[in-house]
């Protein structure tokens, strides 16, 4: 698995992920580059089909952070990410997929460090799963 | 002459059967086979189904 | 006005979409007015060779329901779609992959083994498993391939039309045939003879604030008649599903298991309802979130009943 460089999709909150991203950013700390983000209004906005989607087009790994329960810039968002999380590890368990896959944090404007710590951490987790295999669905002239 | 007679599809039935009938040189019936090319696994797929789900699963084994 | 000739072909199907169709009653005798069929196996006696003799696109319209399980569903619905001018998907299995598509969980080698070598019923002392070629002493036998993997029909050949449903209601094939017949055809891909609105729209059941403090199986509830079975706490799945069945398992007590398939714009139907149930939970802690969750055994299996082919994931991977 050494030639491996996991691809990993972030769904980051504007309010506070993606705030605690870019202080990570201006503060200098290095972390991988193997995250690509995706700023969304709130983690409340992710619908699991973005991450279903991400899995099946060729990501090894999706994080989806948001504000902390409480602090939602929308009062209740994050509490709709916070309840269909573990609904959604449990059904992808059933599709074969590893629970270390698809990480949930809750990360504010200020926390800089912890996001440069969580990116660093879970590309290292998608590093040692590997690849994630996805169903491909062979084309019209090649079923079967 | 052998020759072989098949029928394809098996018709006015639920599911999918074919038979192959073959004749000696005779003309009188040296064997037949029935075949069932169809198979769907619901043996294995209704594991892990909620058991009252199974009434609404394994009623489309036949909807005939 | 020539007869048109009409085909129905059933695939990994159980055949309801065929008796769906028998269903619309005294109107079969129109439909026989109006129309040859050259194939329909539950019915009448044609067969795959006669089909095949057919000139390409000679088949006004064919009716195919079933998923493409084996290379004989496979190549069948590659001479339909040769010999047909319009090809409809026709019922959830077609559209989808339906009931069969719940095997794409499993692995192809675990289902072949559980069936031929594993159930109880089963005697296969020498452990034989079906082969796609077989020599006999007076010839050779040949069985189709079974694929790994259930394909809605779309995957595999060009369709014209989608007619959802588990089975489509008789009301709305009549509907079908009257627009085929009088040449009244919406545009290529659509869907037919569905709501573009929600069954929760159709549904006559009273609803109010949607707050779950407990999902519970269907053995474990006696439910209100009247109300939002959701509300009540059942796993129905209205709110992402077409409407257009006229509510027949609501107006049984049942929840939607969803066969009429996502709504416009909907790419991935388990996907949304997970997200419509992840909100409305009435929880605020994980822990909370861990007991509701206790009623909800089999979220791939439920979510996905109809519509596993053409979900974003496919299917079951072993990593």
């Amino acid at each position: 698995m050494v030639d491996f460089e996991p691809k990993i999709i972030g769904f980051l909150c504007n309010w506070c992920s993606y705030a605690g991203a870019d202080l990570a950013g201006v503060s200098r700390l290095q972390y991988p580059a193997n995250l690509r983000v995706v700023r969304v209004m709130c983690s409340g906005r992710v619908d699991p089909t973005f991450v279903f989607k991400a899995l099946s087009q060729g990501a090894d790994g999706v994080l989806i952070a948001g504000c902390h329960p409480g602090d939602c810039h929308y009062t209740e968002g994050n509490y709709n990410t916070l309840k269909r999380y573990p609904l959604m590890m449990q059904m992808l368990e059933q599709f074969g997929v590893e629970r270390e896959r698809v990480r949930m944090e809750w990360i504010s404007a200020a926390e800089g460090t912890i996001y440069a710590d969580v990116v660093r951490e879970f590309t290292e987790t998608i590093r040692q799963l590997g690849p994630y295999k996805r169903r491909l669905v062979k084309g019209r002239d090649q079923v079967g | 002459m052998s020759r072989r007679i098949t029928i394809d599809p098996i018709t006015r039935l639920e599911g999918h059967g074919k038979i192959e009938i073959f004749l000696n040189d005779a003309g009188a019936v040296d064997d037949v086979y029935f075949q069932i090319p169809e198979l769907r696994g619901f043996e294995k797929f209704c594991e892990g189904r909620p058991v009252e789900e199974l009434p609404r699963i394994v009623s489309r084994i036949c909807g005939v | 006005m020539a007869k048109l000739n009409l085909a129905l072909y059933w695939a990994a199907a159980c055949g309801g979409c065929d008796v769906a169709v028998l269903d619309v009653n005294e109107k079969i005798l129109d439909i026989a007015a109006v129309a040859n069929i050259v194939l329909w196996p539950v019915a009448l006696d044609h067969k795959y060779a006669d089909v095949a003799k057919m000139a390409p696109g000679s088949i006004d319209l064919c009716l195919f329901n079933g998923a493409i399980r084996n290379s004989e569903n496979e190549q069948i619905a590659r001479m339909l779609r040769e010999k047909s001018q319009v090809l409809v998907a026709f019922g959830s299995c077609a559209i989808s992959g339906g009931i069969p598509a719940l095997a794409n969980l499993k692995d192809r080698d675990d289902i072949l083994r559980r069936v031929y070598l594993e159930t109880p019923s089963t005697v296969n002392p020498d452990g034989v498993l079906p082969q796609t070629g077989c020599p006999t002493p007076v010839g050779d036998l040949h069985l189709p391939e079974f694929y790994d993997f259930v394909y809605s029909l779309d995957q595999v050949v060009e369709v014209d039309y989608y007619v959802p449903g588990c089975p489509p209601t008789p009301q709305r094939i009549w509907e079908v045939v009257q627009a085929v017949v009088s040449g009244n055809l919406p545009p290529r891909g659509a869907t037919v003879g569905a709501l573009d609105k929600s069954l929760c729209d159709e549904c006559q059941r009273v609803k109010r604030d949607k707050k779950i403090k407990r999902f519970y199986r269907s053995h474990e509830i006696i439910t209100d008649p009247e109300l939002c079975l959701l509300e009540q706490g059942l796993l129905c799945m209205g709110p992402v599903t077409r409407g257009g069945c006229g509510t027949q398992c609501i107006n049984a007590n049942m929840p939607c298991r969803g066969c009429y398939g996502p709504l416009p714009g909907v790419t991935d139907q388990g996907a949304k309802y997970l997200s419509s149930i992840g909100a409305i939970m009435d929880a605020r802690t994980p822990e909370e979130v861990d007991e509701i969750m206790q009623g909800i055994v089999d979220p791939a299996g439920t979510f996905y009943r109809f519509g596993m082919s053409t979900s974003l994931l496919k299917g079951a991977v072993k990593q």
